[in-house]
């Protein structure tokens, strides 16, 4: 039914009238929307380039890696069921070393057919082209990481391959949608593309220079049925088929860190984008419900007079509804500009941690759309109970001053040896306060929800503090890894690596093994650690050291949990390489990881497993100095057998610096918007309450008393309730904390729950803040109140 | 009918009785009242306050119904009527004039006879409807800027703009200075003598009952006496000592 112009009119000048509240309610909904609508938007930017990404570049379904196969491997793995498509190509580790850069470079060539053909796994060029000049020494480099360095197209690269430096001429740059997410190894949680170099090199080079003439390390393949039990069983069937060739490991998509990582931002933020905006709208709905009851009780008269004119109830209702669909639909518009501020915002974030072409802000009508009809649906929600209370009045009804409000005892009253000591001001205060019980019920849910935001959000910037110290502080000590290509004796670690003459050194063996409780299995690499480890110290949950037992494994919490065992249990624990014979494994401890699936065990015990005395394939060392730093760097690039060096210091920075970045502005983004919720609804509420009694104010001021004696009344009200709504939301902000941790408990990662007191004492004040400015704008009210003519008013 | 002097009758009232449920206790409003409102006349009710007058009114004007008894406005019984049927009837066949004017203080002049406009299937033109009530010049001021006097009339421009066969007034007087009175009860006598309108008024004002064709008096929710003025009394022959 349409609103007739007159009443169109007379709704705009009375929401004018309101301009104050309703623009902080209108605020309160933008938010609502804003977040809804970018975090959706987000979402299908970012699915929909991963999407078409790995669609155009046809990402493998899995990796199957061997020591080595004849190339026609790749025909009997394609005949397998459910294998839809196959490649055979060489995967190889490298060291690059950079002019200009001290460290070496841990890399991977992966090899690419010399003319380019549509493959599995493919790149997009970014800058140059592909192969094709007559010497085959060339690489198409891995575009970030060719960015990170200045590098592009005619620039030489110097790279080890198996047992000597090649120098290769980069003729492209590119990207691969198995490399959006670039963490070298040991890098953590944070994306550092300088130090992770992948190239693409011509597959003769590749089969030349790493003695795998005629041959493939690795095959890549596709499936008709990608559900992970079918992946599974199919890996198997291939696992079972290349058994011959040495299968060091096999992966499902799914479980490579680049798509998880991805996959799980992804479902992340789709629970996200369905979980906060409801709360602010909720809080919006709440509010507006609040301020429209007062207004429809303040035009009671006018809608007995309506009706009295002849207008329907269908028309009073349409009329009052109104107000939520023009407060709907500002903060829809409102929301779907700041919507789309944080969209673009938020996608320049991806950009920087996710290398995915094509991720670009886009504006999605049906987004839009459902962001305007939520907040609308929304606020209407919010009017609809004194809507329909204001329609049902019979003309005759409504044209009578209303019965006068609750004057009843509140239950305090009831309690006379407590009521008797009340100041009179308190008192006032408190009847208001039980008189209105939807009312301070909306204040004390409206700061209750704001306190708990801020909480949470400080908890979860701590949690990830907390992870960042206990991986890289209280679990490593070492400074540098140098990682080598196949084992080496334990004993002469110091040799191979150069690590003796500089510190203290520490061998490490890391297999990949399959883990099994029964029908429950998982493939995770198993670190080996030497008796006596000081470089690196699994933790209990309590932060104790582990010793590492001579017999058995310690398992991470995720991984025992995963497997359904405990300490005394007993697993199949099977090595992939050696001679991949199945032992019983004790489970002797459980220690607390954070980030990824560990597992331990004796490097002794390790060794032996694949047929080794003491053997390792890392070592952890405690450099003195910089100048020992670029010595080890001088040696090391010197060195094929290496094919790593990670440093400790570099990823902590690394974490800390990228995510401390994001973190700040997603603290400041959260903080500011409750607050602005805690001030609108602060607001709202303070202002309906104004109204309500300002025949009490205007007494109040005749009797003598200040503007701010007589604001003080008001303030106690809302520093009661949001005093109470702040309690509430601490609480809430550390039940909140808790269901986050349990959310985010992923393979990859784990978030700890971190109650920091000065978090809560932090989140209070700033809430205090907020709230304290919605009462300074009462103040004012309050002064500039025309006390006289509220008096001299009828009714 | 006797008492209309060859008037039709435009609406009957018949052993009509209102019950207010206050709480556990019934509190009789009306008790058995039989009325008829003729065609163009000017009836005024008076009575005490709590006599029964507002809801009297409230019964002729559709705004509420009857516990009891009938109203029946050409044939049909409004007592009985549905919810959409009675907004049609205030729609079209009445206009109400308010004690405290009831203006929608968010609406100029001309825009609060235009919300009775908008509505009603045979308007008059709002500017005229307040020309009628010489408030021409005033039709962009809001009711804050317009002294009692001036609000009331435009209540009447707005009780008038719909063109309805009766214009009923709760106390139309009963907020105004004597001065101001006078000139709003002249305007009433004038929309009767040259539109025709049928007049309803209330008041406990006894003083302006010679300006009615006939007068009814309530007393405790039933009608105690009605009245016929032989001749109607000018306005300015009023007593208002």
């Amino acid at each position: 039914m349409a609103l007739r112009f007159t009443l169109k009119k007379k709704l705009l000048r009375d929401l004018w009238g309101r301009k104050l509240a309703l623009s902080a309610l209108v605020v309160i909904v933008g938010i609502g929307v804003a977040c809804y609508v970018a975090m959706a938007s987000v979402y299908r930017d970012l699915d929909g380039a991963r999407a078409r990404y790995y669609r155009d570049r046809r990402l493998a379904d899995f990796a199957v890696d061997l020591k080595r196969a004849p190339a026609s491997v790749t025909e009997r793995v394609a005949a397998l069921p459910n294998v839809s498509g196959v490649r055979g190509r060489i995967d190889f580790a490298v060291l690059l070393d950079l002019p200009g850069v001290d460290e070496p470079i841990t890399g991977r060539a992966i090899s690419m057919p010399r003319r380019r053909a549509p493959v599995l796994n493919d790149v997009v060029l970014v800058r140059g082209g592909w192969f094709g000049g007559r010497d085959d020494r060339e690489a198409i480099l891995n575009e970030s990481f060719a960015a990170a360095h200045g590098l592009g197209p005619g620039d030489r690269i110097k790279v080890t391959l198996l047992d000597r430096q090649v120098d290769l001429l980069i003729v492209g740059t590119a990207l691969s949608p198995e490399f959006v997410y670039l963490i070298p190894a040991g890098g953590g949680l944070a994306p550092d593309p300088a130090r992770f170099g992948v190239l693409y090199c011509p597959e003769e080079l590749l089969e030349r220079s790493c003695d795998l003439e005629g041959a493939v390390n690795q095959i890549i393949g596709t499936v008709h049925d990608d559900e992970p039990t079918a992946i599974r069983n199919t890996l198997e069937l291939i696992g079972d088929e290349l058994d011959a060739w040495g299968v060091t490991n096999t992966v499902a998509a799914a479980d490579q860190p680049s798509v998880r990582f991805l996959a799980d931002e992804l479902a992340g933020l789709a629970v996200t984008s369905r979980t906060i905006p409801v709360v602010f709208l909720f809080v919006a709905a709440l509010v507006l419900n609040v301020l429209v009851s007062r207004l429809v009780r303040q035009q009671r008269t006018v809608i007995g007079t309506l009706k009295a004119l002849g207008y329907s109830s269908s028309q009073v209702t349409v009329h009052f509804l109104g107000y939520g669909v023009v407060v709907g639909f500002g903060g829809g518009v409102a929301g779907l500009a700041l919507g789309w501020w944080m969209q673009t915002g938020l996608v320049s974030v991806y950009r920087q941690f996710y290398a995915v072409p094509g991720i670009e802000a886009h504006v999605y009508p049906d987004i839009a759309a459902t962001g305007l009809a939520i907040s609308v649906g929304f606020a209407i929600l919010g009017t609809v109970k004194s809507v329909r209370h204001a329609a049902s009045l019979a003309p005759a009804e409504a044209m009578q001053p209303p019965p006068p409000e609750g004057g009843h005892r509140i239950l305090l009253e009831r309690m006379p040896w407590l009521w008797g000591r009340l100041s009179f001001r308190r008192r006032l205060v408190l009847r208001s306060i039980f008189r209105n019980p939807f009312r301070s019920g909306v204040s004390v849910f409206a700061s209750m929800v704001s306190t708990a935001l801020v909480v949470t959000t400080l908890n979860n910037a701590d949690a990830l503090d907390v992870i960042v110290r206990h991986e890289f502080e209280q679990v490593s000590h070492q400074d540098v890894t140098v990682v080598v290509r196949d084992p080496i004796d334990a004993a002469r670690a110091d040799e191979v690596t150069l690590l003796d003459a500089i510190g203290r050194i520490e061998p490490q063996l890391v297999i990949v093994c399959d883990v099994e409780n029964g029908a429950r299995r998982k493939r995770i690499g198993v670190t080996g650690l030497p008796s006596g480890n000081e470089l690196y110290t699994p933790l209990d949950d309590r932060g104790r050291r582990l010793v590492v037992p001579e017999e058995g494994l310690l398992l991470s919490r995720k991984l025992a949990d995963i497997l359904g065992v405990e300490v005394g249990d007993v697993v199949r624990l099977r090595p992939l390489i050696g001679r991949r014979e199945t032992v019983r494994a004790p489970i002797v401890g459980i220690a607390t990881i954070y980030l990824g699936l560990g597992a331990y065990a004796d490097l002794g015990y390790l060794s032996r497993l694949v047929g080794e005395e003491r053997v390792a394939n890392s070592v952890l060392g405690v450099v003195a100095g910089r100048r020992a730093t670029a010595e080890l760097y001088r040696g090391v690039k010197e060195r094929p057998a290496v094919i790593g060096v990670g440093e400790r210091r570099r990823a902590l920075d690394q974490i800390q610096q990228t995510f401390g970045e994001v973190m700040g502005t997603f603290i400041g983004v959260t903080v500011l918007f409750a607050g602005l919720i805690a001030f609108g609804a602060v607001l709202n509420t303070a202002l309906v309450s104004l109204s309500e009694r300002e025949r009490e104010v205007a007494t109040l001021r005749v009797l003598g008393y200040h503007p701010g004696q007589v604001s003080r009344i008001f303030s106690a009200e809302s520093v009661a309730l949001n005093g109470v709504g702040i309690g509430f939301g601490l609480l809430a902000g550390v039940g909140l904390t808790h269901l986050l941790s349990l959310a985010y408990d992923t393979e990859l990662y784990r978030f700890p729950v971190v109650i920091a007191p000065e978090n809560l004492a932090l989140a209070s004040a700033l809430m205090a803040a907020f709230i304290a400015a919605a009462q300074l704008v009462i103040y004012q009210l309050i002064r500039a109140l025309e006390w006289l003519a509220v008096l001299q008013a009828r009714g | 009918m006797s008492e209309g002097a060859e008037r039709p009758v435009l609406l009957s009232i018949r052993d009509a009785s209102r019950v207010y449920r206050m709480g556990e206790v019934d509190v009789p409003a009306l008790r058995a009242v039989t009325l008829d409102v003729f065609e163009g006349e000017i009836l005024v009710i008076v009575g005490a306050s709590g006599s029964g007058k507002s809801t009297l009114l409230n019964l002729i004007g559709g705004m509420d119904r009857p516990t009891a008894g009938a109203v029946v406005f050409r044939g049909e019984d409004l007592a009985v009527a549905t919810d959409r049927r009675l907004t049609l009837f205030r729609r079209r066949e009445v206009g109400f004039v308010f004690q405290l004017f009831n203006l929608i203080p968010s609406l100029t002049a001309l825009e609060n006879v235009r919300v009775a406009i908008e509505i009603a299937d045979d308007p008059l033109d709002p500017r005229e409807a307040l020309q009628l009530v010489d408030l021409g010049d005033r039709a962009d001021h809001f009711p804050s800027q317009l002294s009692g006097g001036q609000q009331q009339r435009v209540a009447i421009a707005r009780a008038l703009a719909s063109n309805p066969r009766m214009v009923l007034c709760d106390e139309p007087t009963g907020a105004l200075d004597s001065a101001t009175t006078r000139s709003v009860l002249e305007l009433l006598l004038r929309l009767n003598g040259e539109l025709g309108k049928t007049i309803v008024v209330i008041t406990h004002e006894r003083h302006i009952t010679p300006i009615a064709d006939r007068v009814v008096i309530l007393h405790d929710g039933t009608v105690a006496s009605i009245t016929r003025n032989e001749e109607r009394a000018a306005v300015a022959d009023l007593d208002w000592t």
